[in-house]
């Protein structure tokens, strides 16, 4: 069973990672999903496979009830990032899923209805969760052609999806990177191989550097934390991307 | 009944099913162009029959019966091909329906006092209406099979009526005897077909 980590709290304003399964099969990647709550409402950050759900499901609702579950934000339409959707959609039917306008015809193959998924524009768009503002902030290429992260203001956290990802040998699986330098090497290869774009990659390095961040949080890997998240942006503006080694 | 403990006992043989239907598909497909082979048969032997003159008015009346029972054929696998689909459908529905109960299963017995169980009880009862829908279909198709068959019994009645018929056909005999042959194997290669579908798993279980 996955585990659950709070990352930021204010009131009912909370951050919680759900992470690290010591019974996930080794086939399957490894994912780190959050929950935004706010004001009794959740929302759910690319909720993960269909073969993890009872992970994430178990560990999620020893925190949450699943039904309060308002949407779910998927960073693009990897099955990793959200073929468990129909099974979320089991426990609250009039779910909402936030995607980029790109694959909203092509998620529903995952499940929901024409009333489910709510395309998300190229340039972004602000999710209001009773009342708190989170901002889907383009991510193009990055390594979806359709790709966002979701900032949240008030708590200076970003969801990055795979941008800052890194595939973490056993052994290592602190929440948190400690050390940046031994940290970035199992983040380099997956981010040559995976991110597609030079130019893509700059303009998010240019806007995210802009961004008041205490916390980044990847999708595979550990987060990014005060001066680890420009460490971060600095090192993957001067990385090439875009390359295959053969 | 608990929903942990509802479905468990019960090994759904859905998979197997798939191919199952696989199966029976590409069998109907090889009746359907041996039925059209009996068309093209039948067009020829009516020409013969009008050849040999009165000595095969016989043979013609029951040549045009066999054009008339390869349309019927074609007609009823068209049928069958409809109800295999539906039986695709609803076969590739339960196999979700499977998954997703593991699935929630699993969920369930992580998180015994979360709504999980609440939610795969639900599961279950409409996985149950998914199993009966496939159940009826089922035997709507075998049903449709057992109707085929009877079809090809008369085929078979209609090609040794033509046999008989061909001895009569003075010169034209051994032509008409020829066809009338060709006829009676080709109905007794569907009538074979049809068989092994009978004795399809999908229908016996096993």
């Amino acid at each position: 069973m996955k585990t659950t980590k709070t990352i930021f709290q204010q009131g009912n304003h909370k951050w919680v990672a759900i992470v690290r399964d010591p019974e996930k099969p080794n086939y399957l990647v490894d994912t780190n999903e959050y929950l935004v709550t706010h004001g009794g409402k959740g929302l759910l950050l690319d909720p993960g496979g269909a073969e993890i759900f009872p992970a994430v499901f178990s560990a999620l609702s020893a925190e949450f009830d699943p039904s309060a579950l308002a949407g779910i934000f998927a960073s693009h339409q990897d099955p990793d990032i959200c073929s468990s959707l129909a099974l979320w959609l089991e426990f609250n039917p009039g779910m909402r899923c936030y995607v980029s306008w790109l694959w909203s015809s092509f998620i529903p193959h995952f499940g929901g209805t024409a009333d489910t998924f709510v395309p998300i524009p190229d340039e972004g768009t602000d999710i209001s969760l009773e009342g708190l503002i989170l901002q889907a902030v383009p991510a193009h290429y990055l390594h979806s052609s359709g790709n966002f992260n979701l900032y949240d203001k008030i708590a200076k956290v970003m969801f990055s999806g795979d941008v800052g990802a890194a595939l973490l040998p056993p052994g290592e699986d602190s929440l948190f990177v400690e050390d940046f330098d031994r940290h970035i090497r199992h983040a380099e290869g997956f981010h040559r191989r995976w991110m597609g774009s030079n130019e893509a990659k700059r303009r998010w390095c240019e806007r995210v550097s802009q961004m008041d961040i205490d916390m980044l949080c990847p999708q595979h890997g550990a987060i990014y934390r005060g001066a680890d998240v420009q460490r971060f942006i600095n090192w993957f503006d001067d990385l090439q991307v875009g390359i295959v080694k053969a | 009944m608990n929903a942990l403990t509802m479905s468990t006992a019960r090994p759904p043989p859905a998979g197997d099913d798939l191919l199952r239907i696989v199966r029976i598909n590409e069998e109907i497909k090889r009746v359907v162009g041996v039925s059209f082979k009996i068309n093209i048969m039948a067009l020829n032997a009516i020409f013969l029959a009008k050849r040999a003159g009165t000595a095969a008015r016989g043979f013609g009346v029951l040549s045009n019966e066999l054009r008339v029972f390869s349309q019927d054929l074609r007609t009823c696998m068209e049928a069958l091909t409809g109800l295999i689909h539906g039986c695709v459908n609803e076969v590739s529905i339960v196999l979700q329906d499977i998954r997703f109960a593991r699935l929630l299963r699993e969920a369930a017995e992580l998180a015994p006092q979360s709504a999980a169980i609440a939610v795969l009880q639900r599961r279950e009862d409409e996985n149950e209406a998914h199993r009966q829908k496939l159940a009826s279909l089922r035997g709507q198709l075998k049903r449709a099979l057992e109707d085929a068959f009877q079809m090809v019994e008369l085929g078979g009645v209609l090609a040794k009526s033509a046999k008989i018929e061909a001895a009569y056909g003075q010169s034209f005999a051994p032509s008409l005897s020829q066809v009338s042959g060709e006829f009676d194997g080709i109905v007794e290669e569907i009538r074979g077909s049809l068989e092994s579908l009978r004795r399809s798993a999908f229908f016996t279980g096993h």
